[in-house]
């Protein structure tokens, strides 16, 4: 039987990962001074949502700690205490701790008592230190807060609660057990049920809701506390909540004086509250009644008025009414929107194959048919761009993850560190974002770990005792560029040069440029560190950066200055499913270059070649020697060009900047193109990174140049057979 | 003539039709209720619970409770009732006597 609660809990958690996400941004800008009191209110409404859909799910845990948090808050929104540098850390890190337990109670591992213990601790000393009346305490399970509305002030009260559910609320997998459980965290509960609403058993709807609940609620809490509990199935249910009266003697009560005098005790005059609804002034009375009533709970308890039928209909209106005032979102799988990408590829091919046969058959490109291909061609790049569009996110997601991983390797580290971020909402497809947070987050353990110093050495230096780490996301040419930035000691050449020599990657004669040396770190199994961290060195090094981010189709780059820091440049595409091409043909075959990596086109003129040894050339440009790779060759093909003058030259840059001349027969332009990957329908082949169909119905490679500009020769001649078979087999479609 | 009802484990929304089915079939007959397996219990099926419950004794046939679990009762506890709440069809609740 499939528990209906599953499905709420998965939103649920959902839910707290944009709330974590919210808390996260809200408390850095109170770290950095810049929150304002909506700011505080939304990190208080972020911990409150949390608590109470854990509340409902019974994680006690999450409750018991979001509880804690949440009444330290408070005292900040209401300006009991303030927002000082030591509180926003507590409050940090008991956001990060927040973390773990919804991630515990998803997981439905254990949880880390010692710390929420220790965190407890915390927030009591940052209640001493802005000297507050009174301190927050680990408040256990059966208690609750002071601080919300209904003018408790730290004593107890009794309250009078009558729950009568709405069929709606049960359709919503919401349960009464599960309310009252949350009013018994409140403190002492008297549960009473009415059953007067219940009809014959034959008359009964299996799902509709016939009871009423009348509960007496002892405890150190405000009506607010009693509301959260009833928060998410509020319009789903009739709730009367009223304070019963604290002071004086039951109604009815006869006390007697020593000189014999009388005193009998009336029930209070309630005024009528200033609603304008009868109904609900009907249930008022009725509730009034009801507290009147108890201490004698056989007589007739008055029957509340049913719950008015227009009231879903009026809960649905206002929700939409909501909804539509505040953007509104829906929840998508994701594997539909994936299939609908790539339905749109195939619709775009289709559209290139019919646009190629129109063509064909002469077609006057004047003729109504040709201009109605070419508002569908418009069209259907629309629809290309308006689907790309709901894939992408902004990075803001995985920048969200940064400064719980600085504060946590800076307290590893024993660094002062600052993470400065920019572009969070910088947008790129969200398999770009899933797969560049491990990237990132190495990048910047490394920032920390390698690259600043130890704060005696900064300040040795005369810098600011706290490093900066700088985080950036900006989109630039078609790509998005992530920047890891840091204003440490820069890259310590000399060392590294040192070590690859140590490790032999680099003969000890070798010349290099400071380029090439800061490059060394990619090298698989390179290692600067003196002694392997906790933090950075687990023998997974900036190799396995690059290679994560090339195969992304992204590029890595550095730029360091002694002194002064390092900065790592990613550069990645926005999309994996598009690519702008250059459509180039060579000995009759259609392949496609990344736009992305071609730096020029150029005519070689003869004179400008310079044959090397083998079959390699070099052409003069500007004063520099750029190698010339033929694909024809590298392919596998044919033959070399005999007259590179014949041909079509494209300098390309590859990774870390290396250059390129490739030779092709002919450019024929640039082209959008919907990339089909070839590890996923045949396998991964070197020197091409993936295929595309073309209007006319054939498949056409796409150069992997990186690939093309570092391979050798004999490398790509092993796979030339192979490429050429995989032609032949996909055919014509 | 004597039945008996198995309850499942998990008495939620989901299980309360087919709940209510098996009361509606047994009318008329003494019953036995086994609520040893109980682990949870809504308040959708607790109202087909006392609906059988009057219903049973309307007829003046027994309805009786076994093996009630743990669960089964603190649940019934923590919506206001108990095991013998749903056992004493001829004492009616306090709204009932009335209509």
């Amino acid at each position: 039987m499939e528990d209906p609660l599953a499905a709420i809990k998965v939103t649920f958690f959902q839910e707290c990962e944009e709330q974590l996400a919210e808390l996260e941004s809200g408390l850095l800008a109170m770290e950095s001074n810049v929150a304002d009191s909506e700011t505080v209110n939304a990190v208080f409404r972020a911990v409150h949502s949390m608590k109470g859909g854990a509340g409902i799910f019974a994680m006690d845990a999450l409750v018991r700690f979001a509880h804690i948090f949440e009444t330290s808050l408070d005292k900040v929104r209401s300006g009991v205490l303030s927002a000082t540098p030591p509180v926003v850390a507590v409050f940090l890190r008991a956001a990060d701790l927040l973390a773990d337990l919804v991630r515990a109670a998803r997981e439905d591992s254990a949880v880390d008592e010692a710390r929420i213990a220790a965190l407890g601790v915390e927030f009591e000393r940052i209640d001493h230190l802005d000297g507050a009346p009174e301190a927050a305490h680990v408040v256990p399970a059966s208690e609750c807060s002071a601080g919300d509305g209904g003018g408790q002030s730290g004593g107890v009260s009794t309250w009078n609660i009558v729950f009568t559910p709405d069929q709606a609320l049960y359709a919503k997998a919401n349960e009464t057990a599960l309310l009252l459980r949350e009013l018994h965290r409140l403190g002492e509960v008297e549960v009473e049920l009415d059953e007067s609403g219940l009809p014959e058993l034959q008359d009964m709807d299996p799902e509709g809701a016939y009871l009423t609940w009348r509960v007496t609620l002892r405890g150190e809490c405000g009506e607010e506390d009693i509301r959260d509990v009833f928060e998410f199935v509020q319009e789903d249910c009739h709730l009367e909540i009223s304070k019963a009266e604290p002071y004086g003697f039951d109604p009815g009560t006869v006390i007697t004086g020593d000189n014999g005098f009388k005193f009998e005790f009336f029930a209070p005059i309630v005024e009528e509250p200033e609603e304008e609804d009868r109904k609900a002034e009907v249930k008022s009375e009725a509730n009034v009644q009801a507290a009147v009533e108890r201490p004698d709970p056989a007589a007739p308890a008055a029957a509340g008025a049913p719950p008015p039928q227009s009231k879903t209909v009026q809960a649905i209106a206002a929700k939409t009414e909501a909804a539509s005032s505040v953007g509104a979102t829906i929840r998508v799988d994701l594997d539909r929107v994936d299939r609908m990408i790539d339905l749109v590829g195939e619709l775009v091919i289709n559209e290139a194959m019919l646009s190629q046969r129109v063509l064909e058959a002469g077609i006057a490109r004047s003729s109504g048919v040709a201009m109605a291909l070419e508002e569908l061609e418009n069209l259907t790049r629309e629809i290309q761009d308006s689907v790309m569009a709901i894939r992408a996110q902004p990075v803001r997601s995985v920048f969200q993850r940064m400064p719980r991983l600085v504060r946590e390797v800076a307290a590893m580290t024993g660094k002062q560190v600052r993470l400065v971020t920019e572009g969070e909402a910088t947008e790129v497809d969200k398999t770009v974002i899933e797969r560049i947070a491990d990237p990132l987050t190495h990048m910047i353990r490394n920032a920390i770990d390698h690259g600043l110093e130890s704060t005696d050495r900064r300040i040795a230096e005369g810098k600011p005792a706290e490093g900066t780490v700088r985080l950036t996301a900006l989109h630039r040419s078609g790509r998005i560029v992530l920047e890891v930035s840091d204003d440490g000691g820069g890259i310590n050449r000399p060392r590294v040069r040192q070590k690859a020599i140590e490790r032999g990657l680099i003969s000890p004669d070798a010349q290099l440029t400071d380029e090439e040396v800061d490059n060394l770190i990619f090298l698989p199994g390179f290692s600067t560190a003196e002694q392997l961290s906790d933090i950075s060195g687990r023998g997974v090094g900036m190799d396995v950066v690059r290679q994560s981010i090339q195969a992304l189709g992204g590029r890595i780059s550095i730029s360091s200055r002694p002194g002064k820091g390092s900065t790592f440049s990613l550069s990645l595409p926005l999309t994996l499913a598009v690519l702008d091409g250059m459509v180039v043909s060579v000995q009759g075959h259609t392949l496609i270059i990344p736009l992305g990596v071609i730096v020029e086109t150029l005519k070689p003129r003869r004179e400008d070649v310079f044959p090397l040894d083998g079959d390699l050339n070099v052409l003069k440009l500007r004063g520099g020697y750029v190698p010339i790779v033929d694909v024809a060759l590298c392919l596998g093909y044919g033959a070399q060009h005999s007259d590179p003058a014949q041909s079509v030259a494209l300098l390309v840059e590859g990774e870390g900047g290396a250059r390129a001349v490739l030779l092709v027969d002919a450019i024929h332009g640039q082209k959008q193109v919907v990339i089909k990957s070839l590890e996923a329908n045949y396998r991964a082949v070197r020197g091409i990174a993936a295929a595309t169909v073309m209007g006319d119905g054939r498949v056409a490679l796409i150069l992997d140049v990186d690939a093309m500009v570092q391979n050798t020769a004999t490398d790509a001649r092993r796979d030339l057979a192979e490429s050429r078979q995989l032609e032949a087999s996909a055919g014509e479609r | 003539m004597s039945d008996a009802i198995d309850l499942p484990p998990v008495l939620d929304l989901v299980a309360a039709p087919g709940l209510l089915e098996s009361f509606v079939q047994r009318r008329g007959d003494r019953l036995c209720i086994d609520a040893s397996r109980v682990q949870r219990l809504g308040a959708q099926c607790l109202q087909i619970l006392l609906a059988a419950r009057n219903a049973w004794a309307e007829d003046g046939n027994a309805l009786d409770i076994q093996n009630p679990s743990e669960d089964f009762t603190a649940s019934l506890e923590l919506l206001g009732t108990s095991v013998g709440g749903l056992t004493n069809g001829t004492q009616k609740a306090s709204g009932e006597t009335d209509r």
